[in-house]
């Protein structure tokens, strides 16, 4: 395994060329053995093996716990792109992809207001106050979204009181797509705010000068330096809200089967088969690989215009 | 390494761990046991008890061959899954000579058809699968299967259905006049149809979370066990349980002892203690279920005894059948269960 | 371009135009009159990230344990869930889970930032690469992973497979968060350590450690937290006895029909409210020294 070569000596590019690299460390590689050593081997136990153990269940088709793990080929794979579950596929990318839209929409402004309009002490404390609810239980707070949202709930009981037609939301994808961007605004908001908090005002300041209307200023200046951040942020909240079990069971109903949801019955489920739900997780594990190279590929293009 | 590529067995069935053996861990569905049982069980036995819950037999079943089940000394399964766990050899058969009282159940559960004789298992509760609805919204009250379907505007996404192949494939198969246990490819394909048909008007399949949502008044009408309908019952008196005209299946779940229990002192102790008429006429009290002792029967109020929710007439139950497996079209089940839920 | 254009000012100049800006940004409100709808937006979205919560608080006293409206005053549901030691019992599993998972992570994944930072070998990038998997990948995707290859090799499940598996992602935050703070130091000081004639582990404990302990302490605090509310690596990998907080209420929601599930939520709240309220004013006072 290619992993282990980490326990060998490096050969020659490292000891005076390594960042701090010490003589001192008596034999060359009883230091990045002692420091990296352990975690690797943990990692190699309970992460590489594992992935390497679905992958190999995931071709064998239809197994179930006390069959016979014998691969035989990529069917599971195809099934996944196979009737019902391209509709589950097509289902998880366009939670994903809207609940990724929502949270930049109402991220932005946020984030923008507290970066820079914001008064300067209350920065930090207002950015604080607004992420507090990430720590708690995340279970707790999708299950606030049932008692908001069901039926005869606060919502519409609100809307009643001021005379407004009721809204059929809960056990439907809308509901799915309001807990995950409830949940994951957060981590959004966070991000832009980093990157906006770095925006160069004087560039802001100089456009504004030279006679450019605010929205002007806002798409050529603002927009493009704080684009690494809407592509950080954006890709955060696509991949944990394509990973997401909690929102779709606890909201969706009957028609919001997801990749998660599918996964997990695959295991833990009404319908087992270990196979398929490996090809799945391993898909997943794809898809998201796949949107962290296009982050990497584009994120440098921007970062050396 | 089990990584070698030609055929190592996924998930054989794990040893015994090694546990206190004045400590009982038992597998059990939530609403089965709560602290007073326990407590008194210690009290009794000095056995301090560790109850998990699953919410599917098919989960406790998979949490089971992956390893998590080799501490646990008693688990809670229902009648088919009874027989799918003996054919896989992981229960141990009882012994009778160990038990005390098992001539004080109910005649119908001296031999089960899902396990003669009471060799593998001890039945603890039972039940049906019915319709729960709310009165004031639906007028006239549901009787039958067919209700679902004829009435799908009023009850257009204020319906469940439990989280089940065989239980919702089965009362479909039952409404349309077949067995609740059909083998036919083409019974099961027209019960599917029918599902689809009626998929847009579900509001979830869900085995347990219709409970809150029918007391709250967001659900009108919900598939579901005799014994959660008795527990929502008593939250609100506009719900009402109906056993399906046309017949709806018989469940029991039981207590086995599994064949790498640690702990079998303690697993016939437990299966005595539930054996107990006093304490099964507790737990019918305190938790609301139909409790398969009849001594345990006799020793309730009459208001419990004539609760047809729990206690249902023979002649009501005429048409009910117990699920049993069916591994010839399990694959046919799963693949039309999937398409229903996913789609 | 614009980088070098920045990095070229000599630094009080970046700084003084910020310091003038913000009068002229309070004073001069009306003439940003346009750009003011943020705050009205930002302020709405406040109230949005603390209605679920206002809501649970809401319910939690409220007598109807079922009803959208306020029915009077109570303090049962607390009293109902103090009574009830499956919670207690499944918080003690949860912090046993997290406290054993994050002081091993704590060792390992600061191990593992220094080696990381220090060396250059062949393979490095790949070991990289998989020590921040965990950060990526869906946790369902690692809990099936887990759950299929336990069962493989034939582990008995128990609350120990889920220390073990929630090591891996408490890992990564911690390497994470050691590897930034590595990132600002002065590596100068440990030479100068080793020079005066420390040993490599005496200057890794005495110089090394105590200016990584910020980045330490904010990674456990992630990884704790993080821990604290896993459902899906839990579900899969536990054993008997080893319910977990989250495992227990993902039960409760689903199957309660009792309001005490509010109380729950409102005592955690508050709890971590409290944390994080300690937890931002430790880092504070890290940053202001």
């Amino acid at each position: 395994m290619s992993v282990s070569t980490k326990h060998q000596p490096p050969s020659n590019n490292f000891g005076p060329q390594g960042d701090s690299g010490n003589p001192r460390f008596g034999s060359r590689w009883l230091g990045p053995l002692a420091l990296l050593g352990p975690a690797g081997v943990w990692l190699i136990f309970l992460l590489v093996l594992p992935t390497l153990v679905i992958f190999e269940i995931s071709l064998v088709p239809n197994i179930k716990p006390g069959g016979i793990v014998n691969p035989s080929g990529l069917d599971n794979y195809f099934l996944a792109f196979q009737g019902v579950y391209i509709m589950v596929v097509l289902r998880s990318l366009f939670l994903a992809i809207g609940s990724t839209l929502l949270c930049l929409l109402l991220g932005f402004p946020v984030a923008y207001w507290l970066a820079i309009l914001a008064p300067q002490r209350w920065r930090n404390l207002m950015l604080m106050s607004f992420i507090l609810p990430l720590w708690t239980s995340s279970l707790l707070r999708s299950y606030a979204w049932i008692t908001i949202l069901r039926p005869t709930g606060v919502l519409n009981s609100v809307l009643g009181f001021v005379g407004l037609p009721g809204l059929e939301l809960l056990n439907r994808p809308p509901a799915v797509l309001i807990g995950m961007t409830y949940s994951f605004l957060p981590y959004m908001v966070l991000i832009l705010y980093s990157s906006l908090e770095k925006l160069d005002r004087q560039l802001l300041e100089a456009s504004a000068d030279l006679g450019a209307t605010p929205p002007e200023t806002f798409w050529k200046v603002t927009v493009p330096q704080a684009l690494p951040g809407i592509a950080a942020g954006s890709l955060l909240v696509f991949i944990t809200s394509l990973g997401d079990f909690v929102d779709p069971e606890l909201l969706g109903g009957a028609s919001s089967g997801t990749a998660a949801r599918l996964i997990y019955d695959r295991f833990l489920g009404q319908t087992q088969n270990w196979g398929f739900g490996a090809a799945l997780s391993m898909l997943l594990i794809m898809a998201v690989s796949i949107a962290i190279a296009l982050l990497l590929k584009y994120g440098d293009r921007d970062a050396q215009p | 390494m089990t990584l070698s590529s030609c055929g190592w067995t996924l998930a054989d069935v794990r040893t015994t761990v090694q546990t206190a053996s004045d400590v009982l861990y038992i597998y059990t569905w939530a609403g089965y046991t709560d602290r007073d049982l326990l407590n008194k069980f210690q009290q009794e036995t000095g056995i301090r008890v560790i109850a998990d819950v699953f919410s599917s037999n098919e989960e406790m079943l998979a949490k089971l061959q992956a390893g998590a089940g080799g501490a646990y000394s008693i688990i809670y399964p229902s009648d088919y899954m009874v027989i799918k766990m003996k054919e896989l050899g992981l229960l141990t058969e009882l012994d009778r000579d160990r038990l005390v009282g098992l001539d004080q159940l109910f005649p119908q559960f001296e031999s089960p058809s899902y396990d003669t004789d009471n060799r593998y298992s001890l039945p603890v509760s039972w039940g049906t699968t019915g319709l729960i609805f709310n009165k004031e919204q639906l007028k006239p009250a549901p009787e039958d299967w067919n209700y679902l379907w004829d009435n799908q505007g009023q009850i257009y996404k204020r319906a469940t259905l439990l989280n089940d192949a065989r239980e919702v494939m089965g009362a479909t198969l039952r409404m349309l006049g077949y067995s609740y246990n059909s083998t036919n490819p083409k019974e099961i394909q027209e019960a599917y149809e029918w599902l689809a048909e009626l998929k847009p008007a579900i509001s979830a399949f869900t085995s347990d979370a219709w409970r809150s949502q029918i007391v709250t008044g967001d659900l009108k009408i919900a598939m579901g066990y005799s014994f959660d309908a008795n527990e929502v019952m008593e939250e609100s008196p506009d719900l009402q349980y109906v056993l399906p005209k046309s017949g709806s299946s018989l469940w029991t779940d039981t207590l086995v002892i599994p064949s790498t229990a640690p702990n079998l002192e303690a697993a016939y102790a437990w299966m005595n203690f539930m054996l107990d008429p006093e304490i099964a006429a507790s737990l019918c009290k305190r938790l609301g279920f139909a409790i398969s002792s009849q001594a345990g029967f006799e020793l309730l109020p009459p208001e419990i005894k004539d609760n047809p929710t729990l206690f249902p007439s023979e002649v009501a139950l005429e048409k009910s059948q117990g699920l049993i497996p069916i591994p010839e079209v399990a694959d046919l089940y799963d693949r039309y269960w999937t398409r229903l839920t996913s789609a | 371009m614009r980088d070098t254009a920045r990095d070229s000012q000599p630094k009080n100049t970046i700084v003084t135009p910020l310091e003038e800006e913000i009068p002229t940004d309070m004073s001069n409100s009306k003439a940003r009159f346009p750009l003011s709808w943020q705050a009205i937006f930002t302020g709405a979205l406040f109230l949005f990230m603390y209605l679920p919560i206002l809501v649970l608080m809401f319910y939690s006293f409220n007598q109807s344990a079922y009803s959208a409206g306020w029915e009077g005053f109570t303090l049962e549901w607390y009293r109902r869930l103090f009574a009830d030691d499956r919670i207690g019992k499944a918080l003690f599993n949860s912090v046993k889970v997290a406290g054993l998972a994050v002081a091993v992570s704590a060792v390992l994944g600061t191990l593992m930032a220094v080696g990381l930072s220090r060396y250059e070998f062949r393979g490095k990038k790949l070991y990289q690469g998989i020590s921040y998997l965990p950060l990526i990948i869906p946790d369902i995707a690692i809990s099936v992973a887990t759950l299929v290859f336990l069962a493989a090799v034939g582990i008995s499940l128990s609350i120990w497979t889920i220390v073990a598996a929630h090591i891996v992602f408490c890992l990564a935050y911690i390497a994470l968060a050691v590897s930034t703070r590595l990132a600002d130091l002065d590596s100068n000081l440990e030479e100068a350590a080793l020079d005066l004639g420390a040993t490599p582990v005496e200057a890794f404990l005495k110089v090394l450690l105590p200016q990584l302990m910020p980045g330490i302490a904010s990674g456990c605090l992630i990884a704790f937290v993080l821990s604290m509310d896993d459902l899906l690596i839990s579900s899969f990998t536990a054993g008997a006895g080893a319910t977990t907080l989250p495992m227990e209420i993902f039960s409760r929601i689903r199957t309660g029909v009792k309001p005490d599930v509010n109380a729950l939520s409102v005592i955690l709240i508050g709890a971590s409210g409290i944390l994080a309220f300690v937890a931002e004013n430790l880092r504070y006072r890290s940053e202001q020294q």
